[in-house]
């Protein structure tokens, strides 16, 4: 079963490009095919063009990308997100469905048209509730012909690693958030991936310094990366580039990118295995059996073997706080706008467990929350048109904003925004319970920026950014159960601004597919035109549990008092009746 | 508490015990009045002293076979209690609570006891003749002990009814909740026997038994709706496994479904929580109560109460409700077997009148 993928890619294609704003067109049609990427078990995954793998995509700063979509899954609609990608000025362009967009269902087609001006690492996936697990996943590098660390490296490797289910999302997701999972456990993955695969080989050429773009692309699962006796060097995060910086391990979690580089020995008398090991910690069971582990080989020499990884005491990651910006950028240190978000997972009446932020689980709204910021005029700026279920906050243009996020629960969580990178001014460890502006340690002078962030179990984080972008962002953990399960915010950001740009401006097959799948596109929340303040009509959903005694409780403990009163005065009566008629 | 003090096994034993000790109470009372002062005190001693005997090996024989009972359920027994803990625990649970019930009903007529076992010791120390303990020389041996006999297989067969009983209640208790129980209950039992013995002021008497069996049965009533309670639960933690295990007495503890109240504290199965321990063994509290505990604990009492009022109708109508007035069938009155529980509670008229022939 072991593979042998070589994808070296090749440096003309940075010289080509130079040949600026060129306009990339892919055609996409997405459909089921069969595939078996762990040996295990044959299933179907969503590939495209009948392919899976899905393809890399590779484009140059400045391209114009143009996706046709054509949904043949005939069973599912469909979206896709550019995750990391700024999407300055198409917003509608995002991906995620209800927020930005009407779903692709089965049958009709979609355009994504956008132009990307940042360099680095990306991917692009589905972002319809709980989709992209199932194969809707694929690599999205922009390349830089100025990268500032292009003397460091001679040739690019991109490794995905992702975590793989044999059982499909919509029947994982109809167990996971039910009556029978009362504790919210996530469903465990059944293998570890690398580039879609297992025991990867990677042709290695002696003393050449490669540059690997490591995506994990996975559902749930953060992975510990190291590369047997061989040291990395960390030069980019989620599209940002760092200083370089050496890290023997690094810990990826679900969405993040990095790009280390890692210099090939000078001789090739030994092949090398790198792993991609499951953080097992998230797993609320490891079933007998589980493999957390994913291994590929750096291959100097094809006639020799490639060794066993080498079992380890413990894993002890590079911290990406430490990070520095290569840009320098400065800490912004005048905060205009804070968000505080406390996280929490709880159970609704329904029995199921969900997660929340500030105690409201996200649902989606009736209509795109874009829609509605484009149909409500100056009420865009009035976060209840928004509805109730949408954890939104509207921002103003132009502020520094900080998101204070409080983990109130047991589990590490990859925390994504949409639109931006943040700046991380602060990551407490493990157990260090909520922010306290008033006593933390000191906020680094150039905070490492990126787009996905862990946040520690019982911990919290610090990040902020300007709002220099408008648009609607989500900001969720990108563990697509948690996504799923409601722990999702909206950023609502520049309103007005948003519809200055897009005002009229949605394209035709975009309305079409709000048509096409009857959802509404104008209206608050509810889907309510005229009186945008009123949610009457509003998706319902779960409520809280109820608490303690209620009517029906107190109900039924007065009445069973009062039998048992009764039980005993008719006991007495019995008791002591015999009496009587002995005496008497 | 719930861990060092069992209340069902303190209820047995003292069930158990005071039966024992009325029938003693009633065979030395027996030997007192029979063999008065003008009779040879060289007899009567040695007479007590079979009677003493009897109890003794009895005791001991008891305590032979419940420590075979105990040790083999915990050491064959135990695991596969675990596997399916609470379909065991609720089964237990209302089988104690029906044989609690069905005690507790005679304990009330505990005086009925004493007449019943006064005319079955004057049947078998006056009708030997007749009935006997046998043919030749066992027949001769029999009439030699019955002194002997008598209380040793009256206590022997209450030992071990004693034994079962604790067995099948006993299942979800841990083994540290049994001694001072047993103790108790017995220690208990043995000291209304005395007073019974004594003579004691029969209402005070009454008044007492009247409000240990109210205790009893609101320790049945909560058995009952535990054992159901138990039985709901097993349903639940199989369909959500894990999860509910880990929930503590917080959300998904519990089936929300069939939820009538919860609250997330006060829970009896959580450590820390004695309190509500003693709470859930005395009076079926749950922090939990489903539509099942709720029900069923007001069944419960329901049929205790249409119970009582048939019982009590009957001893002063001599017929049950809606039933027209007939002679009583003769087989009521024999209810010689108190293994046949319910035959105790059913006749409680019929003995009364056999004492008063006897004391005629």
């Amino acid at each position: 079963m072991a593979k042998t993928i070589l994808k070296p890619l090749f440096l003309g294609s940075l010289l080509l490009s130079v040949a600026q704003c060129a306009t990339k067109t892919y055609d996409f049609e997405v459909s089921w095919v069969s595939a078996n990427p762990d040996g295990l078990q044959e299933r179907s995954v969503i590939g495209i063009n009948g392919q899976w793998p899905l393809p890399t995509l590779n484009v140059t700063k400045g391209d114009q990308v143009v996706i046709n979509v054509k949904n043949s899954l005939g069973n599912e609609s469909t979206s896709l997100h550019f995750h990391g990608l700024y999407q300055n000025g198409t917003t509608h362009m995002d991906g995620p469905t209800q927020v930005t967009q009407c779903a692709i269902i089965p049958g009709s087609s979609f355009t994504y048209n956008f132009t990307v001006d940042q360099p680095g690492t990306y991917w692009y996936h589905s972002h319809v509730r709980g989709q992209y697990p199932d194969g809707l996943r694929g690599a999205f590098i922009v390349h830089d012909p100025e990268d500032p660390h292009k003397d460091l490296y001679d040739e690019e490797i991109v490794l995905t690693f992702s975590d793989w289910y044999h059982d499909h999302m919509p029947d994982l997701l109809a167990s996971f958030i039910s009556i029978a999972n009362p504790s919210g456990a996530e469903p465990v993955p059944d293998s570890a991936l690398v580039n879609e695969t297992q025991n990867l080989s990677v042709k290695i050429e002696p003393g050449r310094r490669y540059k690997f773009r490591i995506i994990n692309m996975g559902a749930f699962a953060a992975q510990y990366v190291w590369f047997e006796d061989h040291t990395m060097q960390v030069v980019e995060v989620d599209g940002i580039y760092t200083e370089p910086a050496d890290a023997e391990m690094i810990y990826v979690t679900v969405a993040q990118r990095w790009s280390v580089i890692v210099t090939a020995k000078n001789d090739t008398n030994a092949n090398f295995a790198f792993i991609g090991s499951m953080d097992q910690d998230l797993f609320d069971t490891v079933p007998d059996g589980l493999n957390p582990n994913v291994t590929g080989w750096l291959v100097y020499d094809d006639t020799k073997e490639k060794p066993v990884p080498k079992e380890i005491d413990s894993f002890e990651p590079f911290d990406d706080f430490s990070l520095v910006p290569q840009d320098k950028e400065k800490l912004y240190d005048h905060v205009d706008h804070q968000i505080q978000l406390d996280m929490k997972m709880d159970n609704l009446d329904d029995g199921a467990n969900y997660a929340f932020f500030n105690d409201q689980t996200y649902v989606s709204p009736k209509v795109p929350t874009l829609y509605t910021v484009l149909s409500t005029g100056s009420n865009a700026t009035n976060p209840e048109v928004y509805g109730s279920h949408t954890n939104q906050f509207v921002l103003d243009h132009n502020q520094v904003v900080e998101i204070v996020l409080n983990n109130d629960d047991p589990g590490k969580h990859p925390f994504h925004l949409h639109g931006h990178v943040f700046q991380v001014v602060h990551r407490s460890d493990d157990d260090a319970g909520f922010y306290d502006a008033s006593n933390h340690s000191a906020f680094p002078e150039t905070p490492m920026r990126r787009d996905t962030i862990l946040v520690r179990p019982n911990g919290n984080i610090v990040l902020r950014f300007r709002s220099d972008n408008p648009g609607v962002w989500l900001f969720h953990c990108h563990i697509e159960w948690h996504v799923a399960s409601g722990l999702i915010a909206t950023i609502i950001e520049a309103p007005l601004d948003i519809q200055k740009q897009l005002s009229g401006k949605i394209p035709q097959d975009h309305q079409q597919a709000c048509k096409a799948g009857n959802v509404m596109m104008e209206g608050n929340a509810a889907g309510n035109t005229v009186d945008v303040l009123d949610l009457k009509g509003e998706i319902s959903f779960p409520g809280p549990l109820p608490a303690g005694f209620t009517a029906r409780g107190i109900v039924a403990l007065v009445f069973s008092c009062v039998a048992a009163f009764l039980g005993m005065g008719v006991i007495g009566w019995y008791g002591m009746a015999p009496i009587k008629a002995k005496t008497g | 508490m719930v861990n060092v003090f069992a209340v069902p096994v303190f209820f047995i034993c003292f069930r158990e015990c005071l039966e024992c000790s009325i029938i003693v109470s009633v065979l030395l009372a027996f030997l007192k009045q029979t063999l008065g002062p003008d009779h040879d005190a060289q007899i009567r001693k040695k007479l007590v002293r079979q009677i003493w005997f009897g109890i003794a090996l009895g005791v001991f024989i008891c305590l032979i076979i419940g420590a075979g009972v105990i040790g083999t359920f915990y050491t064959v027994g135990r695991n596969a209690f675990d596997s399916a803990e609470y379909i065991y625990e609720g089964v237990f649970a209302l089988v104690a609570a029906v044989i609690i019930t069905l005690m507790g009903a005679a304990l009330l007529r505990v005086s009925k006891l004493q007449d019943k076992w006064k005319v079955k010791i004057a049947k078998a120390l006056e009708q030997k003749d007749s009935m006997g303990f046998g043919k030749g020389k066992f027949k001769v041996w029999g009439e030699k002990y019955a002194m002997f006999l008598l209380p040793f297989v009256t206590v022997l067969r209450e030992g071990v009814e004693a034994v079962l009983f604790i067995a099948g209640v006993g299942v979800g208790l841990p083994a540290t909740s049994f001694p001072l129980a047993v103790i108790c209950g017995l220690g208990a039992g043995a000291l209304i026997g005395y007073l019974i013995y004594l003579g004691g002021h029969r209402t005070s008497l009454q008044i007492f038994l009247v409000a240990s069996t109210c205790f009893l049965y609101l320790v049945a009533a909560g058995l009952f709706s535990k054992g159901v309670w138990d039985l709901e639960m097993n349903a639940w933690v199989k369909l959500a496994g894990e999860g509910a295990a880990e929930a503590g007495a917080g959300p998904g503890s519990y089936d929300i479904r069939q939820s009538v109240w919860h609250v997330n504290c006060c829970s009896p199965g959580e450590n820390g929580d004695g309190g509500w321990g003693i709470f859930n063994s005395l009076f079926g509290w749950q922090n939990s109560a489903t539509y099942g505990s709720v029900i069923s604990y007001n069944l419960y009492w329901l049929v205790v109460i249409v119970g009582f009022l048939v019982m009590g109708f009957k001893e002063r109508n001599g017929r049950y409700p809606f039933q027209k007035s007939a002679p009583m069938a003769p087989g009521d009155a024999t209810s010689e077997s108190s293994s046949g529980v319910v035959g105790k509670i059913d006749a409680p008229g019929a003995p009364r009148a056999e004492v008063r022939e006897i004391h005629t």
